[in-house]
């Protein structure tokens, strides 16, 4: 189970980075989307699917499964059964933390600094074109 | 060749060429059109192969699978009915394209045109050799687009553009409903493969017992009713002849609007011989022809007058079609087809005498000319032949199947029993009238008479031989048709028939067969005629009043009204949710995240807060977590933009340090890296942009924001706590795999690694994209001011 107070520290920056994109300043706004971009990465990484505590590197060459003590398959290859992802047996202990998700994060951290690269410039731009950064000024500007 | 490979070609090869028309009018320049033409060509010839199969053997059928899965398959049925209306494609096709390079500017935009012409001729064969109730829906529609374009082929005008709006919503929608139909019938049958009802005699009667019999009638006749252009659906007709004048005569005269004739036709054997299909395709077809009929005469335009005309003799075949008694389903199958046939040649050689006028008079107004027959001789011959065919004169083929309708339509009065011994016939007398009033109009109007001394160019003459030839050859089929009738009814009428009536046909048709009732009622009709024509005028005239004064009753006010309607109403819908401040988007996201959680979380009846809080933590990880939050309070608190943004790189490079209690390396490095160069950004574009603008919150603001934000944080914590506490997901996680294949398969001992740049690669392709498109906006949002100042 998750730590509570890792779960109370990121449903408190998101509550942060909701009331800073509630804001008429759009370099407000980005800030907020820089909070939220960061709660949601770490939301992602606390929920994988293991209780594995071993950070998901194998060690040695022989191919050594995360599964205690189990040397054949982890998974059983259910398609045959309709299910169209692998199924574990149920009580399978994985030593390592999901892998997935840290994944998943990897590339949305990325992301994140070509979206805010972006939209940084986009608001810089604003301010060059109208003078303003204040959006409800802008919209009245856009007519 | 082997007919499924040539009819499989006759369908593709327009396609094809379509594609390369751009291309080749690079070489050829105007003379591209004597490409499309000369691929229409082929297409006629390919389908012709295969006529003297279907003859001999009846119809063929095949399928390549497609989407076998649901019943969908690529199907061919050719019979003589897809035959009939795959040549008036094609062989009107090559006239048409031919005709088109002598009316068609060398200036105008030509490979867009027979791009459409030959992508339509395409769909429209398509259409008709289609087995399968999808594949014909889907050529269908294509038809439809292509119709759309080609109404619209002046983009600059603006009654193009209604016009082929126009079209494309009363023609679309209809498909639409035709494909509801489909699917009843599926659910009836079983099927979308229309030879396999139409070959199970015990399934035809399956659907004419089913509950659903009716509905499914109505539906597939609206959408068949809708292409054809009858009942209140005719209005889109009138409106369409804005499109180039080859285009009128080729799409909506000759093949486009038989597309409904030929469903009508297709579904005949299923749905006919039941008491709803004659009211429903006679009766809108008797009404159609009448009314579409009188209307003609208030036209001004020729082309409008062509249209009316179109839409009544339409209705002909279709009433023709709905001539239908238990015991004898078919009664008006044979004449139908033969009309069909007729009613192409000689409206597309009027419409092609329609374009030769207004390519050199300048105009369509008919109000403006007369006496035009001294200086276009060869043009005024053709029009005669086309317009005293239309009006039903012997010896010339509009006068064997107007004959052919009238026999049927006694034969039908008779069948029903007074009083519609009488009226059946009556009420095709009055279409007859009409037709010759206004088919003498055209002559009379256009080249009798006194030439007006205004209005015209001073020198007219007949045009190239490039447009004359195609109207001619069309005229010389009138009459061919008109006297050797043997040879369209043996080699095309027949096989058609008997196609729609599923069993051998063998008729004779002759100018001469004594005096009989359709005779006598043909002659009615020229007394008559001629008596209406001499109030031509006054009737027109008093059309024109009862209109100004009742314009309510026209279709057309209420289409207009709809669409007018449809988009102030899109609007105020649209300035309600889409009022383009950027806050009321994310509240309503906000909002919807907040139900969206919470609606489970009750149904499930879940404890909110779970009894058992993991609170077991290292002291120095609930430090950084709480440092975390206190720079989380800097970042909302501070005004300046700087703090703030140290606060949030702050913030940044703690997350990083989490990452690394939540066992996950790669992440912190990559967000310490991250976070560094993303601070680095922030400082540069701040820097420029001094901070003039600061927001006072107003309380009842600031209350409302902190309530939505305090919402969303209590959110995300309910679902945090609850989604470690067994809430399982329907499907197993993939990691497992990830982790069992890393090295054995990608060779790799970091899985998040291995993950990212073997079996994820694409995502990380992906992400590759999303840096590159972000570094290509960022450089043209610099480079745009440059050019400015």
């Amino acid at each position: 189970m998750n730590n509570t107070l890792l779960s109370f520290t990121i449903a408190i920056l998101f509550g942060f980075g909701t009331f800073l994109i509630l804001r008429r300043d759009i370099i407000k706004v980005i800030i907020g989307l820089g909070v939220l971009s960061h709660a949601v990465n770490m939301l992602i990484v606390s929920v994988g699917v293991f209780t594995g505590t071993k950070v998901p590197i194998i060690l040695g060459s022989h191919g050594e499964h995360g599964a205690s003590g189990a040397s054949g398959t982890i998974f059983n290859d259910a398609l045959a059964d309709g299910v169209l992802a692998p199924v574990v047996a149920a009580g399978t202990h994985i030593d390592y933390v999901d892998p997935l998700v840290q994944a998943l994060v990897l590339t949305a951290i990325v992301i994140s600094l070509a979206t805010t690269a972006f939209i940084l410039i986009l608001a810089y731009r604003i301010h060059e074109e109208y003078g303003t950064t204040d959006l409800r000024e802008l919209r009245r500007l856009w007519g | 060749m082997d007919p499924f490979n040539a009819i499989t070609l006759a369908i593709f090869l327009p396609f094809i060429v379509a594609g390369l028309i751009p291309a080749a009018e690079k070489i050829l320049k105007h003379y591209v059109g004597w490409l499309a033409a000369a691929t229409a060509l082929i297409s006629f010839l390919l389908i012709a192969t295969v006529l003297p199969l279907v003859i001999h053997d009846g119809p063929i059928s095949y399928a390549v699978p497609w989407l076998s899965s649901v019943g969908i398959d690529f199907s061919l049925y050719i019979d003589g009915l897809s035959i009939l209306i795959g040549f008036l494609a094609s062989g009107i096709g090559v006239l048409i394209m031919a005709y088109s390079n002598g009316y068609m500017s060398h200036k105008e935009d030509l490979p867009r045109y027979y791009m459409w012409l030959l992508l339509f001729m395409g769909s429209m064969v398509g259409m008709v050799f289609s087995a399968n109730t999808i594949l014909l829906f889907i050529f269908w529609e294509l038809t439809s687009i292509t119709s759309y374009m080609l109404i619209g082929y002046w983009r600059d005008k603006p009654e193009s553009i209604y016009g082929a709006t126009k079209s494309l919503i009363i023609t679309a929608a209809g498909g639409l409903v035709m494909l509801a139909g489909f699917l009843f019938l599926h659910s009836i049958t079983g099927t979308f493969d229309i030879p396999t009802i139409l070959q199970n005699e015990a399934l035809i009667q399956t659907v004419k017992d089913h509950n659903l019999f009716l509905i499914t009638l109505v539906l597939i006749f609206i959408g068949a009713a809708a292409k054809s252009a009858q009942g209140p659906f005719y209005i889109w007709l009138p409106n369409a002849m804005e499109a180039p004048t080859p285009v009128s005569a080729f799409l909506h005269s000759a093949t486009m609007v038989k597309a409904g004739i030929y469903l009508v036709g297709r579904m005949h054997p299923i749905f006919s011989g039941t008491e709803a299909w004659f009211i429903l395709v006679s009766g809108t077809g008797m009404i159609t022809m009448v009314m579409a009929g009188f209307m003609a005469f208030r036209q001004t335009d020729i082309k409008g007058i062509l249209a009316y005309s179109t839409i009544s003799q339409l209705a002909y075949i279709m009433t023709m079609y709905g001539y239908t008694t238990q015991h004898h389903p078919g009664i008006g199958v044979t004449a139908a087809t033969f009309h069909l046939l007729n009613h192409a040649t000689f409206k597309a050689c009027l419409f092609l005498v329609a374009g030769i006028i207004a390519h050199e008079v300048a105009t369509r107004d008919i109000r403006k000319m007369g006496g035009l027959r001294r200086e276009m001789p060869i043009t005024f011959i053709i029009a005669v032949i086309g317009a005293l065919s239309m009006a039903g004169i012997p010896p010339l083929n509009g006068f064997l199947s107007k004959e052919m309708f009238y026999e049927s339509s006694v034969e039908m009065g008779a069948a029903l029993g007074s009083p519609y011994t009488i009226l059946i016939p009556v009420i095709a007398i009055m279409g007859g009238v009409f037709t010759f009033a206004y088919s003498i109009k055209l002559i009379d109007g256009i080249f009798l008479g006194k030439r007006p001394k205004k209005g015209l160019p001073k020198h007219i003459h007949d045009p190239g031989i490039i447009m004359l030839i195609p109207a001619a050859f069309l005229a010389f089929l009138v009459i061919l048709f008109g006297l050797v009738p043997s040879i369209p009814v043996h080699y095309i009428v027949e096989p058609t028939a008997s196609g729609i009536l599923l069993e051998p046909v063998h008729l004779h048709v002759k100018l001469w067969h004594g005096i009989t009732t359709p005779l006598i009622m043909t002659i009615v009709t020229f007394i008559l005629g001629i008596l209406v024509y001499s109030k031509y005028d006054a009737i027109a005239a008093w059309q024109d009043r009862f209109n100004a004064r009742h314009p309510r009753i026209s279709v057309n006010y209420h289409y207009d009204a709809a669409v007018d309607n449809a988009k102030t109403y899109a609007h105020k819908i649209s300035s309600v949710t889409q009022p383009g401040t950027i806050k009321t988007y994310i509240n309503a996201v906000l909002i919807l995240i907040v139900t969206l959680v919470c609606i489970p979380i009750i149904l499930l009846g879940a404890d909110v807060i779970p009894q058992t809080l993991n609170f077991n933590i290292a002291p120095y990880e609930a430090l950084l977590m709480l440092l975390m939050i206190v720079a989380g309070i800097a970042i909302v608190v501070l005004p300046g933009y700087l703090p703030a943004i140290i606060a949030l790189s702050a913030l940044g490079y703690m997350v990083g340090l989490l990452f690394i209690y939540l066992k996950a390396p790669d992440l912190a490095l990559t967000q310490v890296l991250v976070e560094t160069l993303s601070t680095i950004i922030f400082f540069l574009a701040i820097a420029k942009i001094p901070q003039k603008f600061k927001e006072k919150i107003p309380t009842t603001t600031l209350i409302r924001d902190v309530i939505i934000s305090v919402a969303i944080a209590s959110t995300v914590f309910i679902m945090l706590v609850n989604a470690t506490q067994g809430i399982v997901s329907p499907f197993e996680s993939l990691s497992h795999y990830f982790i069992e294949n890393s090295l054995t398969l990608a060779g790799g001992h970091n899985i998040v690694n291995v993950i990212i740049v073997d079996f994820r690669g694409y995502d990380t392709l992906g992400e590759i994209s999303v840096l590159c498109l972000a570094a290509l906006g960022v450089y043209n949002l610099i480079h745009s001011r440059s050019e400015e100042k």
